[in-house]
């Protein structure tokens, strides 16, 4: 189910949905919820939320497969357990310069996979990307409030 | 184009109707190698107009008589019949009924309104074959591509992402050939560039062939075909990508829109950080017992569970619209908006479980599920869990 409609999601362009590689998300997610929960429940709530950041990166790539290069490069930095670091801060990347020279750059740095892409290819792996992540941050917000309610 | 074909038809205009039907039959040789491939149901036959037009026969008979009292509006009736033609070529593969707007009476049509007809016809069939004969075997897509706009006769075709720029021996063999077969495209550039691409499959052993007609006014030689072919992919991507940004399309000019890309893909990924951190509190309150035996199938426990009217739901809930009936918290989509701004309004590093009371995330420590009875509530939360999503 998943892999059908997720090449029908990346081929129906207009659609756009990511209707199959949901469910496969949530689960995953959640499944990896459940076995964080049960092996740290002494350890310190910062350990806890890594692992669970690193669940949700690694739901979501699980669910986008292999089919697209930036979950390719994110399964491969979990894979090899490497501390899974994103930019947090902005304070760098505020300074002026970052207009036009480095917008590519910027985005390279933030696509995983990024820095081994053209231009055109970043363009489209950035907007699959932004699409799963924006699923992940509903699914979380969801598990969030039916939990917290 | 029109004109040159349509010259020997209109040499016939002595105004017998057999003749004219019969001089718009010659085309059907071409058009029938066009209009019977694409036409899952022509109807049977040969040499009759209504074949060519593939049409039924009622139809095309009302069609035909349509023009008759038509012929004073003219020009202005002409089109549209035409456009009803194409229309029928274009998408429904004469299946649909043709909705002729005017009322007919069986009078025979007049000459010059099937003349121009026909004419429009034969000039669509002209503009099709040479991008068909040319086209091999990706032509089934080329010609999908222009059957897919709706304007009239110079074939705009909107350019879908290509290939890296492939063979330009064929783009050259077919340009050659492009104005060998209409005489009016020898003297002008058509207005449109066609690309014939794969879409999605990058890693084809063989590059289909990419047909480029110059823009007028463009320079045609390979190079900066190759550039063209590579800015408009990267337009395409930019667009798509302004469509997931929200408050992107208003935007105009690459850097502000990488801009907004690039915050965008940033707040979501602080989102991430800062949902994981809360989960990460709440989580010990959380009994997740119940929930193995729902997630150890995929689809199972969530078809169970979506038994109680969440199927309906669960397209729904993905989708940015709250959905408030089922009583099913869920934030809509510009209150992730708000969620991005929450983290910034009190720093990061002060985050704390007794935060201000932030609306809806309130961790109620006397709320915990471990008080209640932890199967049943679980599987209540796991199931409304399992609906929510």
């Amino acid at each position: 189910m998943e892999s059908k409609s997720s090449t029908t999601g990346n081929r129906d362009n207009p659609n756009r949905n990511l209707h199959g590689s949901k469910t496969m998300m949530a689960s995953h997610f959640l499944r990896a919820l459940f076995r964080i929960q049960q092996t740290s429940t002494s350890s310190s709530s910062a350990g806890r939320s890594r692992r669970i950041r690193r669940a949700a990166y690694a739901s979501m790539a699980y669910s986008a497969g292999t089919r697209r290069a930036w979950s390719r490069a994110l399964l491969r930095k979990l894979r090899s357990r490497a501390r899974l670091r994103f930019p947090r801060r902005l304070s760098r990347a505020a300074t002026p310069q970052r207009r036009d020279m480095d917008q590519a750059q910027v985005l390279r740095k933030l696509v995983p996979g990024g820095p081994s892409m053209d231009d055109c290819k970043l363009l489209e792996e950035t907007a699959d990307y932004i699409r799963f992540l924006t699923t992940q941050v509903r699914l979380m917000q969801t598990v969030m409030d039916s939990v917290s309610s | 184009m029109g004109p040159a074909r349509c010259s020997g038809v209109g040499s016939g205009n002595s105004g017998a109707y057999t003749t004219e039907i019969a001089e718009s039959l010659r085309f059907e040789e071409e058009i029938h190698s066009i209009v019977h491939p694409s036409l899952d149901s022509s109807p049977a036959a040969g040499g009759s107009f209504t074949a060519l037009l593939g049409l039924p026969a009622n139809q095309a008979v009302e069609l035909l008589h349509e023009t008759g009292p038509s012929e004073a509006p003219g020009s202005a009736a002409a089109p549209s019949p035409t456009g009803e033609l194409w229309r029928l070529r274009l998408g429904e593969h004469a299946a649909g009924p043709l909705h002729l707007p005017l009322g007919c009476s069986p009078t025979f049509p007049s000459n010059a309104a099937l003349v121009e007809r026909a004419a429009r016809f034969s000039v669509f069939a002209a503009e099709d074959s040479p991008a068909l004969s040319s086209g091999g075997g990706p032509s089934p897509r080329l010609k999908a591509e222009p059957l897919d706009s709706d304007s009239p006769p110079l074939l705009p075709i909107p350019t879908e992402k290509t290939q890296r720029p492939a063979k330009r021996k064929e783009c050259e063999k077919s340009k050659a050939k492009g104005p060998a077969k209409k005489s009016k495209s020898a003297e002008e550039n058509t207005a449109a560039a066609a690309k014939e691409t794969a879409a999605e499959n990058t890693d084809g052993e063989k590059l289909p062939y990419v047909h480029v007609r110059a823009r007028r006014g463009q320079a045609t030689d390979s190079h900066s075909l190759a550039e063209r072919a590579r800015r408009e992919k990267i337009n395409a991507r930019m667009k798509l990508l302004q469509e997931l940004v929200p408050g992107c399309s208003k935007i105009t000019g690459t850097a502000l829109v990488l801009d907004e890309i690039i915050n965008h893909v940033q707040s979501l990924q602080r989102q991430v950080e800062f949902l994981s951190m809360r989960l990460a509190a709440v989580n010990p309150r959380i009994d997740f017992g119940g929930l193995d035996s729902f997630l150890s199938a995929e689809c199972g426990p969530l078809a169970t569970a979506n038994g109680r009217g969440g199927v309906a739901l669960d397209p729904a809930l993905w989708s940015s619209h709250p959905v408030t009936a089922n009583g099913a918290r869920w934030l809509p989509q510009p209150q992730i908006r708000h969620v991005d701004v929450w983290p910034t309004q009190q720093s990061s590093t002060a985050w704390t479980r007794d935060g201000p009371a932030h609306p809806h995330a309130l961790l109620n420590p006397g709320a915990s599920l471990v008080g209640y009875d932890p199967a049943s509530s679980v599987l209540l939360n796991s199931n409304q869990l399992k609906t929510e999503l």
